[in-house]
This record gives structure tokens, C-alpha cells and sequence, in this order.
């Protein structure tokens, strides 16, 4: 009997300890989402319930170490004992309570954290090998509906986000651990289209990172999320929302960023996945099939449109996107070109 | 030369073989059907080049199996022909031919078996120290030497990806061997028979593995992938060649572990000694039997997805690519619907072995047997039910995330009684700390960091910050070392005497649990920080402003002090197997009949049909036994 | 161990190991059906339905034939189970003749064109494989009767050969269903 008490003090004292260790708050990122406080709140639960079980167990086992261990000389076995049917069907039904609580638990914050605000504003996250972009329906002060593009995700706090997810080839994942939440990203189209709603309540910024793997440029499928107060995030999306006035250079470097092309092509002359497009203009180009071709205007141009018209020798026909067609405009293509021509002088 | 006529090396000159002429089949029909043998299209090419290969290696596989004389009897049978069913050893070829030869002996079986497996676990555990040279700093910098480019063709974090995958399935794939090692081996000497129910299919069931582990391991010289062990479609469609040789050469392994499945049951329902009702079934049996019911069922789920996704790439057949009308969560329902129910594969035959070595060191019967016995059974029965856990964030239809929630916890039901059945087993032994009873402490205190990492994973809500982070990762390691790896160690140590008649070296055996229980706590209790403060799967990388650099660096110290570990421990056996000291009988001082006889364990397990008249594990009991090994009073026939 | 078992031991052992494979396979066959139902849902292939009642009638009676067989070694009558068997062989040849070389080409759509394609090729495709392995099981056991093989109290390869033939024909019907009957054509 002393033995039990002994172990039970022990117990008590180990689960405290784990326990305040473990919701210490120095395990978990910052929160900075509502939905993060709601699931933070049930990490902890889940830490106590480790800190008692895993106390439980390994106090028994070592005191029975110390204490029972086999005496140098002594010989003989340990007590006999087969079991006991009440105690077997105390650790069968105390358990199945207590999962099943967690589980009652686990349904409520789920709602909770899925709760819906009427009020949400809309984003669409477009998700392509190794790129994202954020598209923003808004109307002008001019009252013209259209959409802005955006490399950045930019959000206002306090105010709850749908973030309607799409993928253009594999299955990536939105991830922003401060969020606490997470959502696959499947391609296909409409149907395949899901959702995800986070409402942040910091200001800063933070890291999406795709969270399921995609292949080669996986571990650098990350975009800046910038969380803002609500008037900044107005005059921000203002701001976009005109037309791009810039020189056309410094548009195309624009779009360039935006539409993911810097994922893959770099301008300072190295080479991650694609070939650099420092000095690509007006150079020869070698191609797969042994030809060779100077990199014009026109060049360029179908490059973009039909990626797989012409393979660079060295590298993959497939991988670069073959919708850019689609989603890019004419001018948007030409200032993109004025943009590479403009990284060979 | 003995060792090129043993049927391993004809097999492998058979596979040679085979995978050319198969290629030249394929060319063959494709002239014969008008097809191009090369397309200027480098993507037609390329996908050219993977018919011919996987038509290749497919015909390779079938010729290895027939070269190395497998179905040597079952052609004999289709023929008309009888054959013997005695075990007869050439008394004119040295031992150790009969390990690299189809040995119809359980025992020669599961002592290939585990060979094959520790030889998996060394491939596994090598591209393991890669990339965890890679991940001790930020900045992608190992990877990307020169001497990866010129040998494989590829590096940096398409290499990373390939090997990170590779360890994870070729560590999987280690464990099956692993536990066909322990099954085989143990459950005919356990049962009181003197074989498997089907010794032909059961040398089938191993030799299968050769080819598909060969084939598996290909992968990684013809282009690697880059999906992880899950191969997801679409990624999975579009990979490099390599993915098909993962594809083929697990399937391959699921079809060793099929039949092998199908031999444990038959064997301990039909097989068992006079007197061996099931609830006297050694406790390892009650666990061999629970992993033989899933493996024999669900594995043919993960053998239906795999090859739907050889054939979407083969023959452009729209599955699961959901760009062409397919749909890519059915190929993760078909695919965890397996691979769920087989990380409880990887660990009952682990658990099996805990509850089999705790009562011999502690000299006390295992506590509450009959509760330990069904748990694996429960176990196995939830195990069905509960595979969306892994989808909650997969974008499935969102009603079946809270039954799938329920039913994954549920599983913390009968696992829990395993522990307190253990503990209480512990509770005023006289416990004895040899290195078999050290690796089985060691794995109870790992098993059960991964058991209470679950919950945590199975309620969705926090799931949905866990899903894909090194928390995972940290979760099924513990499980997996706590449920495998150590119990397998505690196993070989434990049996060692009965399978060479020799002993172990204890002094290395107790350095090598130090080795490995220290680092694998530095491993995984790191990887379980790094996932909670948000580090992502699968990743090649990370930000030098996350600050984890510290903890990764520990942590692949904490790697390599396993892995070296496990090299000594190799080192151990290797050396024990021909220097070690001789023993005799029972050197436990084990109720288990396989210890009332001489060591090694003769050829024949048991030259008379013992009796079971007791309780397996009735230590302290005075005056009792678990078995008669002479019921009938004569003196055994002389061989 | 000299301890040489009954047939009867074996028989039973052979049985049981017989009935878990056929469960066991039986798996990929309800993976696939799910997988029929996930991709086309409550649609159909457009298909020959003659061919289609054609081929299943051919291997119901098949099927049919095969239990003669059976009974008919039970019984020591050797040529009838002879008849059957091979009757029962030309049926299964037959019904792979159909499928693969008929229907396979009459069907409006190759493998790779959109789900419809891809879920009747991969699931007649995986059923022929089987059917054609019966068959080869089945040449297996007529020759060996043909040259004496079996009796009747011995002859467990003939009962295992009509249980695989039994659990193909079911796993046809279910198949049937799934594709020529099962939800409006498209
Ligand atoms: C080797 C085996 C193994 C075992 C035994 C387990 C056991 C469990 N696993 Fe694990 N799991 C894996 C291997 C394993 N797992 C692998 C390989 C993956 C990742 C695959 C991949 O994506 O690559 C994974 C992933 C995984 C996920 C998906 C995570 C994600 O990707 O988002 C989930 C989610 O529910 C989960 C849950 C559980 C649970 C609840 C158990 C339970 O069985 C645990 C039960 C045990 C206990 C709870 C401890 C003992 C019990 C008590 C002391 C009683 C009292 C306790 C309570 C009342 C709580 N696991
Ligand atoms: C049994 C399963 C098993 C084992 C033992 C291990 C062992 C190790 N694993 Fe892991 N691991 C997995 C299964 C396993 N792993 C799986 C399934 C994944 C997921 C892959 C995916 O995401 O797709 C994974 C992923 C994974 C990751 C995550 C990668 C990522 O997501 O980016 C990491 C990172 O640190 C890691 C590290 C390690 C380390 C350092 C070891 C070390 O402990 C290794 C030490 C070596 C050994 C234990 C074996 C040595 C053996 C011998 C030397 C025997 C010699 C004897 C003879 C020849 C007789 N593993
Ligand atoms: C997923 C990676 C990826 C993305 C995103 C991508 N590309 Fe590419 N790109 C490639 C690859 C790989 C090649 C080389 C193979 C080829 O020629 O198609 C390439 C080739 C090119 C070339 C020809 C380069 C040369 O050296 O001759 C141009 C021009 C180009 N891309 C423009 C763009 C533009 C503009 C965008 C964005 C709107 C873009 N790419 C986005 C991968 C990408
Ligand atoms: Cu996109 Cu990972
Ligand atoms: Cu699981």
C-alpha cells in the first residue's frame, strides 16, 4: 500500500511538472488568429492529458525498476499475480470516457474554429508549381468591378477572410502556422475548389508555406502574408486596383512577381529551376533538339505562350506552366519581354 | 565459387536477363503494333522509355522468382508430379548455402527474412544520415556536391526528395521483412509445429521480396522521386521513372506480405500442439494472428492503387488526375485505407514481443493475458475504420472528418490496456536488466510517447496546425521505433542462442540500447518541438530566421548516435554468430516450449508432439508447467 | 518431423488457406467497384449490352458446368468430369474472346479517354486477368485428370479450381452490373 501512495505523490508531482512545461507557451508559434486562440486552448487540454498518462505510465515503471529490481544473490520469482478482471475493466471504461469527451470537445472547437461571419471578404488563392497568387475582387471609386493580382497576401485585421483555394497542376497545401490552420489545395477546376476562413487579429507579417509536397521547388513555395489594419488594407487594394502606370519595365518586373515567374526564373544569373534571365535577351539560346536560336522579342514571346514550342537543352519540357496564355494579357506579356530585354543592358 | 550455384545468384542473373529480353518484348510488340520506339518529342520519349523499362523490369521480376527455382514445385505439381514433403538438408554443402537457397525450413525463412530486412533498415537508415547531413544547417549545401550530379544525375532538394522518400518506404518496407522475420521464425516453434502450413508458399513469400526490394531500390538511379512515401497523384503521375520502380517494387513487397499473412493464420488455426487452446497460445501468437487478418485484406488495397497510378502513367488512363476528369482523393482513401491499418502491422508484432519477454524478466505471469490477447484483436478490428485521420485536411468530404475523429481515438482504448497491463506486470517482479528486457523497457517508454502523440493528431482542430509538420514525423517515429525497432531488437537479442546456439556479446548489447535510447530521445522529442512550432514536411530547407538550426544539428547527432548504434549491434551478431560463447537449453530460464530443447533448435523443431497442460507465463507458480514435452512417456525416436 | 499428416489434415488446411486468398482478392475487386462508383457515380459506360448479357450468361453456365465437374469426380465418373472441365475451359475462352477481343474493341472509347474509359478497362481488365489465369488452373487440372489424376475421395485441385471459377463468375455479376446495368448511360 505504501508503494501505491508513493507512486501516486510521484505522479502528481510529474504531471505538474510535464504539464507547466509543455503549456509554457514557448512551444507553440505566435498566435494571430482567432481560430488560433480556439485551438491553442485545446493543445493545452491535450498537453495535461500527456503530462498525466505519460507521468502515469513511467512512474509505475521506473519505481517498479528501483524497487523491484532483482537484489544481487537473490533468487526466486515475483509475486504471483494473473490479474484482475475489476481493474481490467476500469482501464477499459475510464479510457472510452475520457476519448470520448475529447472527442465531444474536439467536435465543438471544430465549429469553432470553422464558424462562418456572414461579413467575410473574399480572396482567391491561386496555387501553381512554385508560385502563389492572391486575387482580390474590388470595385473602383469609379465603381468598375476588377480584379487585382497580387504576390503578397495582404489582409485586414480583425475581419474574417474566405479564402477560396485553386490549384493549376498538383496538390499544394495553405499553411500559415500563426493561423493554426491548414487547407489542401486540390487542382480540377470549380468542383475542386475549397475553402478555408482565418480571421487575424495581429499585425505583421508572416510566412504561407505550402504544406504538402509538390515536387522540386516545395521548400520554396513560401509568399509573404502582410496582416494590416482595415484602412490600410483598403487604400493598399486602392492603390492596386488602378492601372499599372509604371514604365513598362518596371510593370513587367511587376507582373513578373506577381504572376509567379521569379519562382522559377531568377534575374541575378543563377539557376534554380529555370534558365536566368540575366543576359538572356539577345544571346543564343541552345535548344533541346541541338538548334539554336537568338532570344528576340518574338522569342520570348512564344516562350511564354507555348513554353513547350522550344526547350532550352538542359532542362524539362512540362514544367513551366502552358496557360500563361490565358491568364496573362497581350500587354502584360509584352512588358514582361520588355522586362528581360531591359536585364541584358 | 559455391555461391554462384545457390538459387540467389541464378535468380539475380535470371532478373538480368529477363528485365533485357522483356524490353526487347516490348519493342517487339510496339514495332509489331506500328508504334515508335522514339518520339524527337523529349516528353514522348520519355514516356516511350518507361514502357519498354517497366515491361522490362515486370518480366525481370517474374524471372527472377522462376530462375531461382520458386515455383520449382508448383511447376512439378501442375505437371502431375508428387513431391516429398520432408525437409532434407545436402549434407554435402556447407551451411550457410541453405540461407541463399529456397529453403522450405520456417527457420532458415525467418532467418532470411531478417537478414533481408537488417539490410533494408541499413539502406533506409544510410539515405536517412544523407539528407540528415543536409538538415543539420539551413542553406541547401551537401546536396548540391558535385559527386551526386555525376553518379545519380540529380541533386539538391529533387535528391533531398528522393531520399527522404526512399528512407521513409524502405524503412516500411525493412519492417514487413521484420515482422515475416518474427512470425516465421516464432509462431510454428510457439505452436508446436514443425513448419508453416504452406513451406512452398511461404519461400515464395520471401523470395518475392528480393526482386521487388532490388527494384524499389533502382529508383533512386533512375531519376528518384520526389512524392514521399504516399505518392500522391497528380505529382505521382508526373514524377521521374523512378516513381514506377517505388510503385512495382512495393507492390511486389505487398504480394510477399499477402501470402505470407495467409500462412500465419492457417498455421495457428490449424497447427497448434494437443492442449493449446487459443487463450494458451503464447502471447505473441494472439499478435501474429491480429497482423495477419489485416495484412491479408487491406494490403490489396494499397496493390490496387499503386497499380491504377502505373497504369494512369503507362496508358494515360484518367484515375486520379483530376485535370482530366479523375479524382485524386480516391486514390488517398484507397491508399490509407492500407497504409492506416499497416502502421498497426508495423507494431503488434512488436507489442507482441514486449508481452512475451516483460514476464520472463520479471518472473511474473503477464497481467491480465486474456485482456492483452483481445486488444490486439481490437486493435486490429478499429484499425479498419479510422484511415481519414490522415485526410482531414485533404479537402474529402467534410461530414466524414467527426465519425473518423471518434474512431481514431478509440483506438487509444485498447492500446491502453497493453500499457497498463504492462505496468502492472512490472509491479513486484524480481526484474532482471539483460539487454532483450532493456530494449523492451526502452520500447514501452518510446511506444508510448507516439500513443499519446496521437490524440493530438486525431482531434481535427489541432490537426489542422499539425497536418504535415515534423510533429508528425515525430509521432510516427516514436510509434514505429517504440513498436518495431526496439521489440525487434529485444527479439534478435532474446532468440539469438536458439538460432545460432550461440550467445550475444551483453556489454555491447547494453552500449548499443544506451547508444540508441539517448539519440532516438534527442531525434524525436526534437522533431516533435520543431513540428508544434510550425516546421513543415518534407522540405529540403528551412529559413535560416525560423532558428532552428540549433535543434536540427542535435537532432542529427541524435540520428547518427542510432545509427551507429545499430551498427554495433550488427557488429555484435555478426561476430556472436561464429565466436560467440557456446550455450545450452534454456538459457532464459524461458516456460516457452522452443527453450526445453537444444540450441540451435534441431531441424525438426519438436521430434515428438509436446502436450500443453498449464499457463504460459505462470512464473511463481509453484510446481507448475506450461508444457509436456513427453507426453507419451517414450523416449523420442532417434533420428 | 517423419510424422506424415492425413489428407483430410491437409485437405482442411488447404481449404481454409484457399478461402482466406479468395477474400483477400476479393478486396482489389470491391476497391475497384468503389472506385467505379467514386468516378462515375450514377452514370454508365456506353456499351454493347447484347455482347454484355452474352458473356455473362456464358459464364454463369459456366460456372454451372464447373460444380458438375466437381461432383462429377466426387462421384468416380471420370469422362463426364472430363466433358464438364472442358467444356467449361472453351466457355472461359470463349468469354475472354468476347471481352478482350470484342467488346474491347466494338467500346466507343480507348483506356486513356476520360473516366469512363479508364474504369471499364481497368475493371475488365483486371477481370480477364483472372479469368485467363482460371483458365490456365483449369488446362492444369484436365490434363492431369486426362492422364489419370484425381479420385473420388481424392481431388482437392479440381474443388479448388471450381472455387476460384465460382468466385470469378460472382465477381462478374457484381461487374455487370457495375457496368452495363448500374445508372444511365452517357
Ligand atoms: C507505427 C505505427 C503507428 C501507430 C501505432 C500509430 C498510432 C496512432 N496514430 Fe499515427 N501515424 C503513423 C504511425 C502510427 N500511428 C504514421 C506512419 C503516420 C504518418 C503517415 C504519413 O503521413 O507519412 C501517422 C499519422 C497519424 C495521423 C495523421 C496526422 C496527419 O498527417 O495529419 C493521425 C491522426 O489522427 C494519427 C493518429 C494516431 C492515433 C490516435 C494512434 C493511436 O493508436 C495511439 C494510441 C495509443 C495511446 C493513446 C497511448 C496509450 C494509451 C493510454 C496510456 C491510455 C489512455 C490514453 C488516453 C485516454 C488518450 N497518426
Ligand atoms: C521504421 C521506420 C523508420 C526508421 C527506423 C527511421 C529512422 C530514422 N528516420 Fe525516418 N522516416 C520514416 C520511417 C523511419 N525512419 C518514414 C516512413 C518517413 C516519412 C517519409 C515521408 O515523409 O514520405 C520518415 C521521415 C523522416 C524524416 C522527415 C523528413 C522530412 O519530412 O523532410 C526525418 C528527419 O529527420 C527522418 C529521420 C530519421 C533518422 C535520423 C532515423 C535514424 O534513426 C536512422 C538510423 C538507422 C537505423 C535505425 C537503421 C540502421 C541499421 C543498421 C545499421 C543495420 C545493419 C545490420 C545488418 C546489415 C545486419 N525520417
Ligand atoms: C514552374 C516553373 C516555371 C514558371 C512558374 C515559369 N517558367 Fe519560364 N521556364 C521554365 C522552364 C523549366 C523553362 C525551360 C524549358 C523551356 O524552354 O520550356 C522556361 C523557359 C522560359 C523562357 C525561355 C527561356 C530561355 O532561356 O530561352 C521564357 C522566356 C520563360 N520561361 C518565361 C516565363 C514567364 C514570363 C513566366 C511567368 C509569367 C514563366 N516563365 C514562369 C519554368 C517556369
Ligand atoms: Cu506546393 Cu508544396
Ligand atoms: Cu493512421
Amino acid at each position: 500500500m505504501i508503494h501505491l501512495l508513493i507512486v501516486g505523490v510521484l505522479v502528481v508531482i510529474s504531471t505538474l511538472g510535464i504539464g507547466l512545461l509543455l503549456t509554457g507557451g514557448w512551444i507553440l508559434p505566435q498566435q494571430a488568429s482567432q481560430q488560433a486562440i480556439t485551438v491553442d486552448w485545446l493543445f493545452d487540454l491535450h498537453f495535461w492529458f500527456i503530462a498525466f498518462f505519460v507521468s502515469l505510465i513511467c512512474v509505475i515503471i521506473l519505481y517498479s525498476l528501483i524497487v523491484f529490481r532483482r537484489k544481487k544473490g537473490e533468487k526466486g520469482d515475483g509475486v504471483y499475480m494473473e490479474g484482475n478482471q475489476r481493474l481490467e475493466i476500469a482501464w477499459t471504461i475510464i479510457p472510452i470516457g475520457i476519448v470520448l469527451w475529447m472527442a465531444v470537445i474536439g467536435g465543438q472547437t471544430l465549429a469553432d474554429v470553422e464558424r462562418r461571419d456572414p461579413d467575410a471578404i473574399t480572396v482567391d488563392v491561386v496555387a501553381a508549381q512554385w508560385s502563389w497568387r492572391f486575387e482580390y475582387e474590388v470595385t473602383t471609386a469609379e465603381g468598375v468591378a476588377t480584379k487585382v493580382v497580387s504576390d503578397t497576401l495582404v489582409l485586414p485585421r480583425n475581419q474574417q477572410v474566405l479564402l477560396r483555394l485553386h490549384s493549376q497542376d498538383v496538390i499544394h497545401s495553405f499553411f500559415v502556422p500563426e493561423f493554426r490552420v491548414k487547407q489542401d489545395i486540390l487542382p480540377g477546376g470549380e468542383k475542386y475548389v475549397r475553402e478555408l476562413r482565418v480571421t487575424p487579429n495581429t499585425n505583421g507579417n508572416f510566412s504561407l508555406m505550402c504544406a504538402e509536397i509538390c515536387g522540386q521547388g516545395h521548400t520554396t513555395m513560401v509568399a509573404q502574408v502582410q496582416v494590416v489594419d482595415g484602412s490600410e488594407f483598403e487604400s493598399w487594394l486602392n492603390e492596386q486596383a488602378a492601372e499599372c502606370n509604371l514604365s513598362d519595365t518596371e510593370c513587367g518586373q511587376r507582373w513578373a512577381q506577381t504572376f509567379g515567374c521569379l519562382g522559377c526564373h531568377t534575374t541575378d544569373g543563377t539557376t534554380v529551376i529555370a534558365p536566368t534571365w540575366l543576359g538572356l535577351f539577345g544571346h543564343n539560346v541552345e535548344l533541346a533538339d541541338g538548334s539554336t536560336v537568338v532570344a528576340d522579342t518574338n522569342y520570348l514571346r512564344t516562350s511564354i505562350i507555348d513554353p513547350n514550342a522550344q526547350i532550352v537543352a538542359g532542362f524539362n519540357p512540362g514544367v513551366m506552366p502552358q496557360n500563361f496564355d490565358e491568364i496573362l494579357s497581350a500587354e502584360q506579356i509584352d512588358q514582361i519581354v520588355a522586362f528581360i530585354e531591359s536585364l541584358s543592358n | 565459387m559455391r555461391f554462384f550455384s545457390t538459387n540467389f545468384f541464378r535468380g539475380l542473373i535470371a532478373q538480368i536477363a529477363g528485365t533485357v529480353m522483356g524490353m526487347g518484348l516490348v519493342m517487339a510488340l510496339r514495332v509489331i503494333f506500328g508504334l515508335p520506339l522514339s518520339s524527337p518529342i523529349e516528353a514522348d520519349d520519355a514516356h516511350i522509355r518507361e514502357v519498354i523499362v517497366v515491361g522490362g523490369v515486370i518480366v525481370g521480376a517474374f524471372s527472377f522468382l522462376v530462375g531461382a527455382g520458386v515455383f520449382g514445385d508448383w511447376f512439378k505439381w501442375a505437371r502431375g508430379e508428387e513431391t516429398s514433403d520432408e525437409h532434407t538438408v545436402d549434407s554435402s554443402k556447407p551451411n550457410w548455402m541453405r540461407y541463399f537457397s529456397v529453403d522450405f525450413d520456417h527457420k532458415v525463412i525467418g532467418v532470411q527474412y531478417g537478414v533481408a530486412s537488417l539490410l533494408l533498415l541499413l539502406f533506409g537508415g544510410t539515405f536517412a544520415m544523407l539528407f540528415r547531413i543536409e538538415l543539420a544547417q539551413s542553406g541547401i549545401t551537401f546536396l548540391n556536391s558535385e559527386i551526386f550530379k555525376v553518379l545519380l544525375g540529380y541533386d539538391g532538394p529533387h535528391l533531398y526528395n528522393t531520399l527522404m522518400s526512399l528512407h521513409g518506404i524502405v524503412m516500411i518496407a525493412g519492417i514487413l521483412l521484420g515482422i515475416g522475420a518474427m512470425s516465421n521464425y516464432l509462431v510454428p516453434m510457439l505452436i508446436g509445429a514443425n513448419d508453416m502450413a504452406f513451406p512452398r508458399l511461404n519461400a515464395f513469400a520471401f523470395w518475392v521480396n528480393v526482386p521487388g526490394g532490388l527494384i524499389l531500390l533502382s529508383s533512386l538511379f533512375l531519376g528518384g522521386f520526389d512524392t514521399g512515401w504516399v505518392g500522391y497523384p497528380p505529382l505521382s503521375l508526373r514524377a521521374p521513372l523512378g516513381m514506377q520502380m517505388f510503385l512495382f517494387g512495393v507492390f511486389l513487397i505487398g504480394v510477399s506480405s499477402i501470402a505470407g499473412s495467409i500462412n500465419v493464420i492457417v498455421s495457428i488455426i490449424t497447427m497448434r500442439a494437443k492442449g493449446m487452446s487459443l487463450l494458451r497460445m503464447p502471447i505473441f501468437c494472439w499478435a501474429a494472428l491480429a497482423t495477419a487478418l489485416i495484412q491479408f485484406t487491406a494490403t490489396q488495397l494499397i496493390g490496387l492503387s499503386f497499380q491504377l497510378v502505373m497504369l494512369e502513367r503507362l496508358l494515360d488512363m484518367s484515375f486520379f488526375d483530376s485535370l482530366q476528369g479523375g479524382d485524386p482523393v480516391l486514390y488517398q482513401h484507397l491508399f490509407w485505407f492500407y497504409s492506416h491499418p499497416a502502421v498497426y502491422v508495423f507494431i503488434l508484432p512488436g507489442l507482441g514481443i514486449i508481452s512475451e519477454l516483460l514476464p520472463v524478466y520479471v518472473r511474473k505471469p503477464l497481467y491480465g493475458y486474456k485482456w492483452v490477447a483481445f486488444s490486439s484483436l481490437g486493435i486490429a478490428a478499429v484499425s479498419f475504420f479510422v484511415w481519414a485521420h490522415h485526410m482531414f485536411v485533404s479537402g474529402m468530404s467534410p461530414f466524414l472528418r467527426i465519425p473518423f475523429m471518434y474512431s481514431t481515438l478509440l483506438v487509444a482504448v485498447p492500446t491502453g490496456v497493453k500499457f497498463f497491463s504492462w505496468a502492472a506486470t512490472l509491479w513486484q517482479g524480481k526484474i532482471e536488466f539483460k539487454t532483450p528486457m532493456l530494449f523492451t523497457l526502452g520500447a514501452i517508454v518510446i511506444f508510448l510517447l507516439g500513443g499519446v502523440t496521437g490524440p493530438p493528431l486525431a482531434t481535427i482542430a489541432t490537426d489542422l496546425h499539425l497536418h504535415d509538420t515534423w510533429f508528425v514525423v515525430g509521432h510516427f517515429h516514436d510509434t514505429m521505433f517504440g513498436g518495431f525497432i526496439f521489440p525487434f531488437a529485444a527479439a534478435i537479442y532474446f532468440w539469438f542462442p536458439k538460432m545460432t546456439g550461440r550467445m550475444y556479446n551483453e556489454k555491447q548489447g547494453v552500449i548499443h540500447f544506451w547508444l540508441m535510447f539517448i539519440g532516438f530521445m534527442m531525434m524525436s522529442n526534437l522533431q516533435l518541438v520543431l513540428g508544434l512550432l510550425g516546421m513543415r514536411r518534407r522540405v529540403a530547407d528551412f529559413d535560416a530566421a525560423l532558428g532552428f538550426d540549433g535543434m536540427q544539428l542535435a537532432l542529427t547527432i541524435g540520428g547518427f548516435m542510432v545509427f551507429f548504434g545499430m551498427l554495433l549491434f550488427a557488429y555484435n551478431i555478426i561476430r556472436s554468430w561464429t565466436k560467440g560463447e557456446k550455450t545450452e537449453g534454456n538459457v532464459w530460464d524461458s516456460r516457452s516450449p522452443e527453450w526445453q530443447r537444444p540450441n540451435p533448435m534441431p531441424l525438426h523443431n519438436y521430434d515428438q508432439p509436446f502436450e500443453v497442460v498449464g499457463e504460459p507465463y505462470d512464473y511463481g507458480l509453484p510446481n507448475s508447467t506450461y508444457v509436456n514435452m513427453n507426453p507419451a512417456g517414450e523416449t523420442p525416436a532417434a533420428h | 518431423m517423419s510424422v506424415v499428416e492425413s489428407y483430410a489434415t491437409k485437405l482442411a488446411r488447404n481449404r481454409l488457406g484457399l478461402w482466406l486468398f479468395v477474400i483477400s482478392d476479393a478486396f482489389v475487386f470491391i476497391g475497384l467497384f468503389v472506385a467505379r462508383m467514386v468516378l462515375l457515380g450514377d452514370t454508365r459506360p456506353h456499351l454493347e449490352q447484347g455482347l454484355g448479357l452474352a458473356v455473362t450468361i456464358l459464364l454463369l453456365v459456366s460456372s454451372f458446368l464447373m460444380n458438375r465437374a466437381e461432383v462429377e469426380i466426387a462421384h468416380g465418373n471420370r469422362p463426364a468430369f472430363l466433358r464438364n472441365i472442358f467444356i467449361t475451359m472453351v466457355l472461359g475462352i470463349i468469354f475472354l474472346v468476347g471481352v478482350v477481343g470484342v467488346e474491347w474493341q466494338l467500346a466507343p472509347f480507348g483506356p486513356a479517354d476520360g473516366q469512363a474509359g479508364a474504369v471499364f478497362y481497368a475493371m475488365t481488365g483486371f477481370h480477364a486477368f483472372h479469368v485467363f489465369t482460371g483458365v490456365i488452373f483449369l488446362f492444369i487440372v484436365w490434363n492431369n485428370g486426362r492422364r489419370g489424376h484425381y479420385s473420388a475421395e481424392k481431388h482437392w485441385a479440381v474443388e479448388a479450381c471450381a472455387i476460384y471459377w465460382h468466385f470469378i463468375d460472382v465477381v462478374w455479376m457484381f461487374f455487370y452490373v457495375g457496368l452495363y446495368l448500374l445508372g444511365t448511360p452517357v
